[in-house]
């Protein structure tokens, strides 16, 4: 068995007296798609901030491609290769797509203040070499809105919104993506189609790992080999889709809720 | 130093922490139920002065002498200026902007403080100058080995010390207390529980606007003395004692608020400038406690680590 | 072609009302211009005649800032002998200069700062004592102003790193009331009554004495004006040229949200200290020619009520647009100048002015452009 791409051991973080992920146990394979479901607060938009950072761990080990990450800050956690998505649409909505496209790439541009200022001919290639290396990305994912890259992001639709999100966190070339409930706010076929287009890219370049939050169970069937299902920040269950949803405890979990 | 120059200073202390406390409470309410900082709360305060003033004014013109009559007008018009202005900056500033961007909630509220601020100096009579605030309360006292307790200092200490205790009441125990919490706790639950938003937050932000007034009576009071931008010192104190003991907590203002006067008079006292420097001192320690404690001294939230 | 004849046209019209405002003396004469000027604009809004112009502007920045030069040139030279009126377009120029330095810290990076009087003030001071006590070229005093007062900031660093938003505006409130408190109670800076400065020299040229050169006479403040104008030029083109680059995209993120530029890799302390400095850095320069030009600076000048003119001036003409700070800088500081009988109410009613901005336009008179590193002008 290969080594995981990453790894976490005994995981914990509590705000005040909740205790959000509880000993938390989780392993990705590289190039897989693992599926990270659980009922409403079970702690895995949690998992996400902790793993990237956002919020430091109280207990537990992260290690991602061998090194521990567990507790870099997330500018660090980002150049060490995990890019994310988030659960509520982050993107710069005054700024233009191109731009946004842009705060993905930022440790790959040359932001020093002296060279942004003098150096206008190469930072203008820079500009333009991005331009066509974002234009293409955008493109697999829908070509019109290639053609509108510097509108405002805020004048384009939410499954646009989605699309330049997840391409924002695809375009500093990731070897793991989190995406945060990329379905949010759009339709069945819309998420389908998003979440075929990601297959796609991450055939294209060979190798990315993919964490995926999500709440339509279909989506998770089609595209997740393995799952992990949480319950107030532990897990419950783990292994194929069609295996944990006839998981009594799983099943509990949910129709509890519901 | 002799004990009863000790005494002095704190009493000094206790007058300022007071002054301070009353209204830390403000921001701190008006953080709780709208999360976001009242930028004129200041001048609202320096306008409940002024409104002391003037009832006290038009009192004595009119022939009316008897102190307590004065004392209650000057108490009630500050109240009933501040209360109303309090609201009115909720009503048409505060509530109009929710939503927006924070920076401009800010920049709104700053530049309404702005505006009252100005009024004050351009439109009260001789407003520009500071003006000579009326003795009310007796100023004879005790004599206590040396130190002169005031009758006057004790009076404003023991009704500050009332109003924050009723406030207290209103807060834990009343209806309006149980709505003002509700929203403070989550806004969207309080609707659907029938609370009238709109109408908790007006009357909170009378509310502490209120406390407020009684501040500015104090200060007025206690220094004889009104300034139109008395207000910008307050509230920056103020909202930084309100920092300092954690916004949204009742409770940490008072104690910021004490919590200051004790280090501004210290200072006064340890430090070895003149006393010219004591705003300087006090505005220095605002930003000196803002790089040590950025989220105050009690509880600090849990937020993301950027 | 036709759209650059347009946006000349504008311009010519807008430098003859400049012109006009600038000289006029009678208040009654004043407020009738005043008038014009307000119908003009709201006429040029519901009309949206100012279209082509803007898109003209818009899309060819170079000339754009070629015409508002050889505007700002024409005034100065129309006016030559009026020391009043070229006092006033100095005064506009270094605050414009100022203001693109506050946009930098405010507009761009989202970092507050209400004491933009103060680190003007820093400039300001730096250039009287150096100028009084050292030997340094005065060009070099300049630059001295602007890294006093980077430095100056410095101080606030720590603490505004540590804070947010609400925090931070505090603290620049505080360092501002305190700057100001601190020059009245120090006598080693002139106390109340502060300190004066001798004339500007840069080699030979001796910048009181009155031009003559041949049949041309003009008076002294033209010298003012011709380094306030390269100061312009310059803080514009920094301003502009940080905009237009990737350090720009990593500034605007870093105001509009935190936790994506940390989750992207940015360095948010990185990118707060470089805005708040290279913005006080040109703060600190435009109020040191400021202080030269005065020849006389005391505490009154940087105060508190200063600091929001700056920030007003700044929401006044939209946030994060040089051109619009630029606009609302004239405005700000002719208008009560001219019109006198507004000078005392000046605070009051730019305060006002800019709430009802906030409240019902908050992007301001010339709203801040798209930000389009590549492809073809505006549409």
């Amino acid at each position: 068995m290969t080594t995981p791409l990453l790894s976490c051991r005994r995981l914990t973080r509590r705000f005040g007296g909740v205790v959000a992920l509880d000993g938390l146990d989780l392993e990705v394979e590289a190039a897989s798609v693992l599926g990270l479901i659980g009922p409403n607060g079970s702690g895995k938009t949690t998992f996400f901030n902790v793993v990237t950072g956002l919020f430091p761990a109280n207990a537990g080990e992260i290690r991602f491609a061998g090194a521990p990450i567990t507790s870099l800050r997330p500018q660090a956690v980002h150049r060490a290769g995990i890019a994310r998505t988030f659960q509520r649409s982050r993107l710069c909505l005054p700024l233009s797509i191109f731009d946004n496209l842009m705060v993905g790439n930022h440790q790959h541009l040359d932001h020093r203040l002296w060279f942004n200022l003098v150096r206008r001919q190469v930072l203008r290639r820079q500009i333009e070499e991005n331009y066509r290396a974002a234009r293409e990305l955008l493109h697999i994912f829908d070509p019109p809105l290639a053609d509108r890259m510097m509108e405002p992001a805020a004048r384009i639709p939410m499954i646009d919104r989605r699309r330049v999100e997840v391409c924002r966190a695809l375009i500093s070339r990731p070897k793991l993506l989190l995406l945060d409930e990329p379905s949010a706010g759009m339709t069945h076929e819309e998420t389908l189609r998003l979440m075929d287009d990601i297959l796609e890219v991450q055939q294209k370049l060979g190798g990315l790992t993919i964490i995926l939050i999500e709440h339509e169970m279909s989506v998770i069937e089609r595209v997740t080999r393995r799952c992990v299902v949480l319950n107030y920040g532990r897990k419950i269950a783990e292994g194929a889709y069609a295996e944990v949803s006839r998981d009594p405890e799983v099943r509990e979990a949910y129709l509890g809720l519901e | 130093m002799s004990a009863s120059v000790i005494a002095q200073y704190v009493m000094n202390g206790a007058m300022l922490g007071m002054m301070y406390a009353l209204v830390a409470v403000g921001f701190t309410l008006f953080f709780g139920v709208l999360d976001i900082i009242q930028f004129s709360h200041g001048d609202v305060v320096a306008a409940g002065a002024f409104a002391g003033l003037a009832a006290w004014t038009l009192l004595t013109a009119a022939g009316v002498a008897a102190p307590a009559v004065l004392l209650l007008a000057v108490v009630l018009s500050a109240i009933a200026v501040t209360a109303l202005l309090g609201a009115v900056v909720a009503r048409f500033i505060v509530l109009p902007v929710k939503g927006a961007p924070q920076l401009n909630v800010l920049l709104v509220t700053l530049m309404a403080g702005t505006v009252l601020r100005e009024c004050l100096r351009l439109f009260y009579p001789g407003g520009s100058q500071p003006k000579l605030f009326p003795a009310l309360l007796p100023t004879s006292g005790w004599d206590i080995g040396g130190f002169h307790l005031r009758f006057d200092n004790v009076i404003l200490l023991v009704s500050g010390a009332l109003l924050i205790a009723g406030t207290h009441l209103i807060i834990t125990r009343s209806r309006l207390g149980l709505a003002i919490r509700a929203v403070a706790q989550d806004e969207e639950t309080a609707r659907t529980m029938g609370i009238d938003f709109r109408r908790v937050v007006l009357v909170t932000f009378a509310l502490g606007s209120a406390l407020a007034a009684f501040a500015g009576v104090i200060d007025g009071l206690y220094y004889n003395e009104v300034f139109f931008g008395m207000g910008l010192l307050l509230g920056v104190i103020g909202f930084a004692a309100a920092i300092l003991g954690g916004l949204g907590n009742l409770y940490g203002a008072i104690v910021g608020g004490f919590l200051f006067a004790a280090l501004q008079t210290i200072g006064a006292v340890a430090l070895p400038f003149a006393s010219a420097y004591k705003d300087v001192f006090a505005f220095g320690v605002v930003i000196l406690l803002m790089a040590i404690r950025p989220t105050g001294l009690i509880g600090e939230r849990a937020s993301e680590r950027v | 072609m036709r759209s650059r004849a347009i946006a000349a046209l504008f311009t010519a019209l807008v430098t003859a009302y400049a012109w006009l405002l600038l000289r006029a003396e009678s208040q009654g004469a004043i407020a009738a211009l005043i008038l014009v000027g307000i119908a003009a604009g709201i006429l040029a809004m519901r009309t949206q005649l100012l279209r082509p112009v803007a898109r003209s502007l818009g899309s060819n920045e170079r000339f754009a800032q070629g015409l508002a030069f050889a505007a700002v040139v024409v005034i100065a030279l129309a006016l030559r002998d009026d020391d009043f009126a070229l006092l006033l377009l100095t005064r506009v120029l270094i605050v414009i200069v100022a203001c693109l330095g506050l946009n930098v810290q405010f507009g761009y990076a989202g970092v507050v700062n209400f004491a933009g009087a103060s680190f003007f003030g820093v400039g300001g001071y730096t250039a009287a004592v150096l100028a009084s006590s050292a030997r340094l070229p005065h060009l070099l005093v300049l630059l001295a102003g602007g890294v006093t007062a980077a430095l100056a900031g410095t101080v606030l660093l720590l603490p505004i790193l540590r804070t947010r938003g609400h925090y931070a505006a505090l603290i620049t409130i505080a360092f501002a009331l305190l700057f100001r408190t601190f020059l009245e109670v120090n006598d080693a800076l002139g106390g109340p009554q502060g300190l004066k400065l001798g004339e500007m020299r840069i080699g030979p040229l001796r910048f009181n004495d009155p031009i003559s050169a041949g049949p041309f006479e003009g008076s002294f403040y033209l010298r003012y004006i011709a380094v306030a104008l390269v100061l312009v030029a310059l803080a514009f083109a920094v301003v502009q040229r940080l905009d237009r680059s990737w350090v720009g995209v990593a500034l605007d993120t870093v105001r509009l949200d935190e936790i994506a530029a940390a989750s992207f890799g940015m360095d948010i302390a990185r990118w707060k200290i470089a805005a708040f400095t290279v913005g006080n850095f040109i703060i600190g320069v435009a109020g040191a020619l400021s202080a030269f030009m005065i020849g006389f600076i005391a505490p009154n000048n940087y105060s508190f009520a200063e600091s929001l003119i700056f920030v007003s001036i700044l929401l006044l003409g939209g946030i994060g647009s040089a051109w619009g700070l630029s606009l609302a800088t004239a405005i700000v500081i002719l208008l009560p100048e001219k019109f006198q009988i507004i000078q005392e109410y000046r605070f009051l009613m730019f305060a006002a002015l800019v709430v009802l901005t906030l409240l019902f336009r908050p992007v301001g008179l010339v709203p801040r452009p798209l930000r389009r590193l590549v492809g073809p002008p505006l549409s």
